[in-house]
């Protein structure tokens, strides 16, 4: 009698079970979704009150907003070099600690702290950081006597953004690396030495062992990482507030400028769904990834 | 032990080490301070480069520079022009010429230096001699040319050379370090102590601080072309250190490829953790700081002058243990809620079989992908009709839902790891669906719920955007959110912000550590980021 057969008397058993997790999803997730779907073919006043359908007049209205090209040029820059750069740098690392070496727990352990710290905390640090007049990057390098000079390491708004792409990368590669890290230790050893025995160099190794075996466990970590740097908000939040001018806002923080500080609900409605269109586009390769990753087994 | 091959890899390691101080000789003679100070400054208007009047003057301070030479000065002449357009159109122009006395002074003069960082220096360069003496003495000893009482001696020789080469590298920070506070701190020292000793005796107490006296009469002239500091001219000195290190490895141990290898792979893995601890560094140190300190603009110490715990108990009048309080209650509620409903989702999910478990699946992996974010404003109409605005269980409830698709996702990997047999027994012996899950599987699960739990609890800890939008009474704000009212928009208390930032940080970062094992199994079958 396998539990099966038990629930096979009772069919409707598994939803019971499946119950408290839709409702808890369906409520606070699948709800949200539909009211903002809602919202953006209505027409909302400035304080807020939700009027009729008009169409899509919220669309238009948000994409001839001054600042909608800026914000999405930067969303895309802000996504393609956060995820490219981490991945690349975040790949190197998991290599390197997946050498066998003296400290290499502790190495790990603390590559564990920018995964583990709140985004706004970090944010702020970082923003002390490279405070031109007292930030701690100009008094560590000069008491080192590495400048002379303290230098303004926030000149313009497109070094802000800059650095707020940094601040991004330095908090994602901790997750690409362990997530390949996950995917090294899988790797058979004998492999290696089998191809050593063949006369293989490093790159060869790295290009035609290293590479295919972990490329399932970099996709994952790619997808995800599009999806979360996308929707990451506290790090341009804290460090500019999209200052001045919206030149450094990314999409995300730039509906909620638009619909908690500038009262414009409408198209922020708009930029959500259009957000979440985007984010939809992602999730759909990656549960077709994943499906068929779960097929497989 | 004698073999040709040996000997190539030693003299391989002798012109390595050979090398190495050579290269430490170049960089010690290269200046260290370079400055010029004018002894004598001249103006000269209406005069243009080149002209008459310009001829006349530079002439005039040729011989007077001669006369500082003939003195023993080491002097030159430099010229600055300044060109003006007047009121008529004309143009005209003011050429300010200097005679200049050089002042430089190299590493070398540090070995007679009196000072704190002269001492270091003194054992930087004893350590380094020391440690090439050793490898030296050490190859020798590994040869035919020996003296006979180094024979079996020489393995104790080349430890000594690479610990001693070891600490000649880490003393070369530490001096870079205390010459160049000396430096500011003789300065702004001297500045006070001009009220009651005079002009004079500061002028000889910096030229002994800089010049070991040798700057003679003219050094009042000379401080007054003093600006800025040193160069980092002592950071070139690593790389040699480091070529000695390594070749007193080398001969220690062997093969140079692999030695150059493992030194590139310490050398990365001690950067990396340099680099992602530094913010962490900056925290401690800020949080530990007065507020004057925070703010100082020339503030020549790595750590706080005094450490201020006060400001620890600074925060606890400002609201932090209320934020404290409220986040523990969210992340702690949203993490049982979620572990709730993800249980018994996650069971039917790895034991039973049902019409729709594959859209369900696709569900769960779709609702993981939207960060609340986007949601924002469906999120804040949605709480503003169930009056949960503004509420610590509004938040939690947010959490708990955003956090159900990884909970599931994780749980259902973690039972189905686990073979069914177990609770079939439990089944067969008359248990029921619900007792056979809580007495058999969930001990049996126990370290990847634990995992579960832990992560969903981090990831509540941590959430920021949906508090800013739901929370905006004081008293409810979590710690995320409630840290920022040390940053308002004219005046930031960098040391409240980060002494709260601290408290918000440690017990996530060791749960976190306490974790990551059983996370990164778990990882690239579920994906997960907070």
């Amino acid at each position: 009698m396998t539990v099966n057969a038990i629930q096979g008397k009772r069919k409707w058993e598994p939803y019971i079970w499946l119950l408290p997790s839709i409702v808890l999803i369906a409520i606070f997730v699948v709800f949200p979704i539909l009211i903002v779907f809602k919202l953006s073919f209505s027409e909302i006043s400035q304080g807020g009150v939700v009027g009729g359908f008009i169409g899509f007049q919220n669309y238009t209205e948000a994409v001839r907003l001054p600042a909608f090209k800026t914000v999405m040029l930067n969303t895309l820059w802000w996504v393609l070099s956060v995820v490219g750069l981490s991945t690349v740098l975040g790949f190197i690392v998991a290599l390197v600690l997946n050498q066998k070496f003296r400290g290499r727990k502790i190495a790990r352990s603390i590559l564990v702290f920018p995964w583990a710290t709140s985004l706004v905390i970090q944010a702020s640090v970082w923003n002390y950081i490279i405070k031109y007049e007292y930030g701690s990057l100009n008094n560590v390098l000069l008491n080192l006597g590495i400048i002379n000079q303290a230098i303004n390491w926030r000149s313009s708004y497109t070094v802000e953004f800059i650095w707020e792409c940094g601040v991004g990368i330095f908090v994602t590669v901790p997750f690409v690396a362990f997530c390949v890290l996950s995917g090294l230790q899988s790797i058979d050893g004998s492999l290696y030495e089998a191809a050593t025995v063949d006369g293989a160099g490093f790159w060869d190794k790295l290009w035609n062992i290293t590479l295919p075996l972990v490329r399932p466990s970099l996709t994952v970590s790619t997808v995800l990482n599009i999806i979360y740097v996308f929707n990451s908000f506290p790090i341009v939040y804290t460090m500019t507030k999209g200052a001045p001018a919206h030149k450094t806002d990314t999409m995300i923080t730039y509906l909620y400028m638009l619909s908690f500080y500038e009262r414009k609900k409408g198209p922020a409605t708009a930029l959500s769904v259009i957000g979440f269109l985007i984010l939809c586009v992602c999730a759909g390769v990656y549960m077709m990834g994943v499906m068929r990753k779960e097929e497989e087994q | 032990m004698k073999s040709p091959e040996l000997k190539s890899q030693n003299r391989r390691a002798l012109a390595l080490l050979l090398l190495g101080l050579i290269l430490a000789l170049i960089l010690m003679s290269l200046p260290l301070y370079r400055f010029n100070a004018a002894i004598l400054t001249k103006k000269s208007s209406n005069t243009f480069v080149g002209d008459e009047k310009y001829q006349s003057v530079m002439a005039e301070l040729e011989t007077t520079a001669e006369e500082y030479r003939a003195q023993g000065f080491d002097v030159s002449i430099n010229e600055s022009v300044t060109e003006r357009v007047n009121s008529k159109g004309e143009t005209t122009s003011l050429i300010t010429f200097t005679i200049d006395q050089v002042f430089s002074k190299n590493l070398f003069s540090f070995l007679t230096a009196s000072l704190p960082a002269g001492h270091v220096f003194r054992l930087i360069f004893l350590c380094a001699l020391l440690s090439a003496l050793c490898a030296a003495l050490g190859l020798v000893g590994s040869s035919d040319l020996l003296p006979r009482f180094l024979d079996g001696r020489a393995r104790f020789l080349r430890s000594a050379a690479a610990v001693l080469a070891l600490i000649a590298l880490l003393l070369v920070p530490v001096f870079a370090m205390m010459n160049n506070f000396a430096f500011g701190r003789q300065l702004s020292l001297y500045g006070q102590e001009l009220l009651t000793e005079g002009k004079e005796a500061l002028y000889r107490k910096m030229d002994l601080f800089l010049f070991g006296g040798a700057a003679g009469e003219n050094i009042g002239a000379a401080l007054k072309g003093l600006s800025g500091r040193p160069s980092g001219m002592l950071c070139l000195l690593l790389p040699a250190f480091a070529l000695m290190l390594l070749c007193a490895v080398q001969i220690r141990c062997g093969a140079i490829k692999s030695t150059l290898l493992r030194g590139l792979l310490y050398t990365f893995v001690v950067v990396m953790c340099i680099v992602v601890l530094y913010p962490y560094y900056v925290m401690l140190i800020t949080a530990f700081r007065s507020n004057a300190e925070t703010l100082d603009m020339y503030f020549l110490h790595m750590f706080p002058t005094r450490w201020i715990w006060s400001n620890l108990t600074d925060i606890i009048h400002r609201d932090v243990p209320r934020f404290l309080l409220n986040s523990i209650f969210v992340a702690g509620g949203a993490t049982v809620l979620a572990m709730l409903c993800g249980i018994p989702a996650a069971y039917a999910m790895a034991r039973m079989n049902f019409a729709g478990k594959k859209p369900f699946l696709g569900f769960v992996i779709m609702s993981q992908m939207f960060s609340p974010v986007v949601l924002l404003i469906g999120i804040s109409q949605l709480m503003n009709t169930l009056h949960l605005n503004d509420s610590v269980v509004g938040l939690m409830l947010v959490n708990a839902a955003f956090n159900q698709a990884f909970a599931v996702w994780l749980l259902r990997g973690t039972f189905v790891a686990i073979s069914p047999e177990m609770e079939q027994a439990a089944l067969i012996d008359g248990c029921g669906t619900v007792s056979a899950l809580i007495r058999v599987l969930l001990p049996m699960a126990a370290p990847g719920i634990v995992t579960t739990l832990i992560f969903v609890f981090i990831n509540a800890w941590n959430e920021y955007t949906i508090s800013t939008v739901l929370i905006s009474t004081a008293s409810n704000k979590p710690i995320t959110v409630g840290i920022t009212q040390f940053s308002s928009f004219n005046m930031i208390e960098w040391q409240y912000l980060f002494a709260a930032s601290l408290l918000a940080t440690i017990p996530v970062v060791i749960l976190f550590m306490s974790i990551e094992k059983h996370l990164t199994a778990g990882l690239t079958s579920g994906g997960v980021k907070g």
